[in-house]
């Protein structure tokens, strides 16, 4: 049985769709990767949303979910914030509370809101479910693609491997770094591994943890770890931190950490001074 | 009951079955090789705090699995149980470099680290129960 | 069970082809001390690809008898650690620090022949 509230919004629809149209006009949605918001989106997403509201008065549950589920979506694939809907769904709470009070007496009143606040709960629910379970999806499947961009392992001279991180370092990232490191390690036979830290926005103690582990794990294995890339304000961090990275060879540049990698194999590279054959290595 | 197997840790040898037993059934629920090492290692630990402090106790492991967890999650767990004079200073046997047998003290508090639960409970005189759990990502 | 032990020249060659249990390994370290002794070796090469898994006991006896060794003039290097070992062991804390490595038995060879001169 469809509760006395419901029933009254289905009968009154245009009346309350109208009020709360009007009171969306002090209301702005946005769009978190977008500052343009043009007249017309959101007359269209505000039309949207109302439509969902009240097509879904008639509905049972389950038909109103898929509903929903549709319109979050579409919410989700544009960018828009969740929270000002909700907040907009409180606009329409006033109001037909505002016209429940003046049609009932004070004891049907008090019946009647509850059964109100029971509906838009639900509404609210249902969206913000939606909502979460989207975004774990969308979560999920990042975290695949990330992983697999993660952490390559580039030979460039026999020996040498150079790993270039990049984008933040998180404990879940730094094992799948630390695995693809040591197999690449034994893989490659490599003596040297420069790990090469210019992508890498920020290095705070967590970050300056998982990167002295990952070189005592490269240590037992039975190779050399350098680190490269450090910038200035890298430098800057570590120091004020009071990290210590006194056991590690660091270097500014991936040059210069190629140079020493080449030095440490017992190799050396040298300008040959024939113009036939050009700079080589040896 | 293929998935569950209990171990007797009464000598030496015991250590060596429960690791053995460890590695098998973590690779049947499909970790990989450094969580097999880890989940070796964490069981090889328990056996030997077993074998070195009480006379007897057991290492149970099992498969487990969750459904709060976003849905599904496979896992394995460790039940490692003495009946043996217990540990009065739970604080300290946690504790880095603390160690009443001469070796490096790493024993309880790297199977926490090697594990991603772990519940310790001990009644002085009665015996102590180590559960550890390592989910599968 | 023992683990053999070789000779080569001035050095001694062991690879670890069992699981190793409590009491392997303690044999392993007095066995390998007394063929120090015995051979005057400069040199050890301990080759770990085989083993599977160190926990802090095992860990503990090889850190041991590497600094025993270096007590009675043997350098030692220690190959083939697994990744997977390697993860476990400093998950677990224990970096081993002291310890010469290298990746397998021939570069474990070269680091020998290059810190003795020859």
């Amino acid at each position: 049985m469809r509760s006395i509230v419901l029933q009254h919004m289905i009968d009154n629809k245009d009346h309350y769709i109208e009020q709360w149209r009007v009171s969306f006009d002090q209301l702005l949605f946005s769009r978190s990767e977008s500052t343009i918001k043009p007249q017309y989106i959101q007359d269209e997403m505000k039309d949207e949303f109302v439509s969902v509201i009240f097509d879904t008065l008639t509905m049972d549950r389950h038909s109103r979910r898929a509903v929903v589920k549709r319109f979050v979506e579409r919410l989700i694939h544009d960018g828009w914030i969740v929270s000002e809907f909700i907040m907009s769904l409180q606009k329409l709470r006033r109001i037909v509370m505002k016209d429940l009070s003046k049609h009932y007496d004070k004891d049907k009143f008090v019946d009647l809101s509850s059964e109100l606040e029971d509906w838009l709960d639900e509404q609210i629910t249902d969206l913000t479910t939606e909502f979460a379970k989207n975004h774990e999806e969308v979560k999920a499947i990042q975290k695949v693609a990330l992983k697999e961009l993660s952490a390559p392992l580039i030979p460039v001279f026999d020996k040498i491997v150079v790993m270039p991180l990049i984008g933040t370092i998180d404990t879940k990232r730094a094992s799948q770094i630390m695995e693809n490191l040591l197999e690449g390690i034994i893989e490659h036979r490599a003596q040297v591994v420069l790990i090469d830290i210019t992508g890498v926005p920020l290095v705070d103690t967590m970050v300056a943890h998982h990167i002295i582990r990952a070189s005592e794990a490269v240590r037992l294995v039975g190779a050399e770890c350098l680190l490269v890339g450090i910038r200035p304000e890298i430098a800057q961090t570590i120091v004020n931190l009071g990290i210590d990275l006194g056991n590690f060879t660091t270097k500014s540049t991936l040059k210069k950490g190629v140079e020493t990698a080449l030095q440490m194999t017992h190799r050396d590279i040298i300008t040959n001074e024939e113009p036939v054959t050009g700079g080589g290595l040896k | 009951m293929s998935n569950h197997s209990c171990i007797e840790i009464a000598n030496e040898w015991g250590i060596v079955s429960a690791r053995q037993a460890g590695r098998e059934l973590s690779k049947d629920i499909g970790f990989g090789s450094v969580d097999q090492a880890r989940i070796t290692t964490a069981i090889s630990e328990l056996a030997r705090n077993i074998y070195l402090y009480t006379e007897i106790g057991k290492i149970d492991l099992e498969e487990i699995s969750d459904n709060h967890r976003n849905g599904k999650a496979r896992g394995i767990k460790v039940v490692a149980s003495d009946k043996g004079p217990g540990i009065e200073n739970l604080r300290d046997v946690m504790v880095d470099g603390f160690t009443t047998s001469g070796g490096l003290g790493a024993g309880l508090p790297g199977v926490k680290r090697l594990m991603d639960e772990f519940d310790i409970e001990s009644i002085p005189g009665e015996g102590t129960t180590i559960t550890t759990i390592k989910w599968l990502r | 069970m023992r683990i053999p032990i070789l000779k080569l020249g001035r050095y001694l060659l062991i690879s670890v082809q069992v699981e190793l249990d409590d009491q392997t390994a303690l044999q392993f370290q007095e066995d390998l001390l007394n063929k120090i002794h015995q051979e005057g070796s400069l040199g050890v090469v301990i080759d770990l690809t085989s083993v599977d898994m160190i926990d802090s006991f095992i860990a503990k006896v090889i850190g041991d008898v590497v600094e025993m060794s270096s007590l009675m003039g043997a350098k030692v290097v220690l190959t083939g650690i697994q990744p997977a070992v390697a993860i476990t062991l400093i998950d677990m804390g224990v970096s081993l620090q002291e310890v010469q490595t290298a990746l397998d038995l021939e570069q474990g060879l070269e680091r020998l022949q290059q810190e003795l001169g020859g």
